[in-house]
């Protein structure tokens, strides 16, 4: 967790002053949804919380709903 | 809006498309469970029916000179569809850089370094990617060379010290698998070193003369997929019908190499091509990743995005696969089926939609 917070405190440090001394706000926009995005994510992770996994879904839908699927070997 | 600032030359896409296609050495021994000692056959297949669609790519990047995928779909589909189109790709290519990731992580925890914690693997392999995309396409695509170098040299020299120990009956009989199985096989190479050179038309549009493009990419279609060749007749030649129930048939055939007692352990080859080439194949997809995300959103740089992307790949790599078996499994199934649109359907129909409405359309007052 400290680990986590020691990153994202490093990646803020890195990336924000050089976007605010050059004003560019729809990067700093767009950089702080993806870092919080990261951040949650990360959270997520740490504390164990399961992550919904993007290909169960896409299996799930492939597979078993459009029923395309290789035959098991 | 253009956000690559930096040009590459025709040489240098070159040694990019080599090393991209090389970077999907460890992919051999995914896909010899399914096509075991046909796997040559099934790289070689691969290959030739690919080429057309590779085609397509080259040939929709020489009429959009200048502009990426992003910018392509935006003026070939509109920008509602487009858009839509755009954020497919971009999932795909997010997916597809945690699979790699994790396929080095996995690499790690399973043969070099399993006492080390599976997350701080994935952490420090991505940082490094990150900080290779930071640098740009120009110095990725200058130290490409280095890359193609170690493709080619380790598995030409692994099957060289392998060649006393080769036996070339194990490639009979031909034709023995059943044909489903061929195809998944073929589905499977098709889509992950050949198709994934979609990535491209991320990059294509950086190089500085497109006069060239298609002559450079083959080649390097050619060079990369010897060395997979290469590699997969190695491992077929020297382990025979146990290559199927190893975990990774390269390892275990590079472990038998004992040269004099001298020369032996040389798996650790094994190990270092295939952290180098998924580096710079996780490198390009990142860049690629970056670059697109940026472009959608109309952003001036991709460098700021650079790091939360990380932290998001990092943890979709740790969560999206239970265990290496729903990796394989999950990987050759739906992951090479949710593609095929992707890398088959839509840039060939990008093309002829190109083709059929005249885009790009003439700038006004710039003439034809």
């Amino acid at each position: 967790m400290i680990l986590l917070i020691l990153i994202y405190i490093a990646i803020l440090l890195l990336s924000v002053p050089g976007l605010i001394k050059r004003k560019e706000w729809r990067e700093l926009t767009f950089f702080s949804v993806l870092y919080i995005i990261a951040f949650v994510l990360g959270l997520l992770y740490v504390l164990d919380i399961p992550v919904p996994s993007p290909m169960k879904a896409l299996q799930y839908i492939i597979a078993d709903v459009l029923g395309i699927k290789y035959p098991q070997q | 809006m253009r956000i690559e600032k930096g040009n590459i030359c025709n040489m240098q896409l070159l040694f990019l498309i080599t090393g991209f296609v090389q970077s999907s050495i460890s992919l051999i021994d995914f896909t010899v469970v399914i096509t075991e000692h046909q796997t040559w056959m099934v790289i070689l297949a691969g290959l030739v029916i690919a080429t057309p669609f590779i085609l397509s790519y080259v040939a929709l990047a020489k009429r959009f000179p200048g502009m990426n995928l992003i910018q392509i779909n935006d003026a070939v589909y509109g920008r509602f569809l487009g858009k839509v189109i755009s954020v497919y790709y971009i999932f795909f290519l997010m997916m597809t850089l945690s699979f790699n990731i994790l396929d080095v992580g996995e690499l790690y925890a399973t043969f070099l370094m399993p006492d080390t914690p599976f997350i701080y693997l994935l952490i420090f392999f991505t940082a490094t990617c990150a900080y290779a995309v930071t640098k740009g396409l120009e110095v990725l695509a200058r130290v490409s060379h280095l890359f193609v170098v170690v493709g080619i040299i380790v598995p030409v020299s692994t099957f060289l010290l392998l060649i006393d120990q080769m036996d070339f009956s194990n490639f009979l009989p031909f034709f023995e698998l059943p044909l489903i199985r061929v195809f998944h096989g073929i589905h499977i190479m098709l889509s992950i070193p050949f198709g994934e050179t979609i990535v491209f038309l991320m990059i294509m549009g950086s190089v500085n003369k497109t006069e060239g493009m298609v002559k450079n990419t083959l080649t390097g279609l050619l060079i990369g997929t010897s060395s997979l060749l290469i590699a997969a007749v190695r491992n077929t030649a020297v382990l025979g019908n146990t290559e199927a129930i190893w975990t990774s048939p390269s390892f275990q055939s590079t472990r038998l190499i004992d040269i004099g007692t001298v020369l032996t352990r040389m798996d650790f080859l094994i190990g270092i091509a295939q952290t180098v080439l998924i580096f710079f194949k996780c490198s390009l997809f990142f860049y690629a990743l970056a670059v697109a995300v940026s472009q959608l959103f109309g952003l001036k740089s991709y460098l700021p995005l650079v790091l939360p992307l990380a932290g998001i790949e990092v943890i979709i790599a740790a969560t999206v696969f239970q265990s290496p078996v729903d990796h394989a499994a999950i990987t050759q199934d739906a992951g090479i089926i949710y593609s095929v649109p992707l890398m088959f359907v839509i840039p060939p129909l990008s093309l002829l939609i190109a083709k059929i409405c005249g885009l790009p359309k003439p700038e006004r007052g710039k003439g034809v």
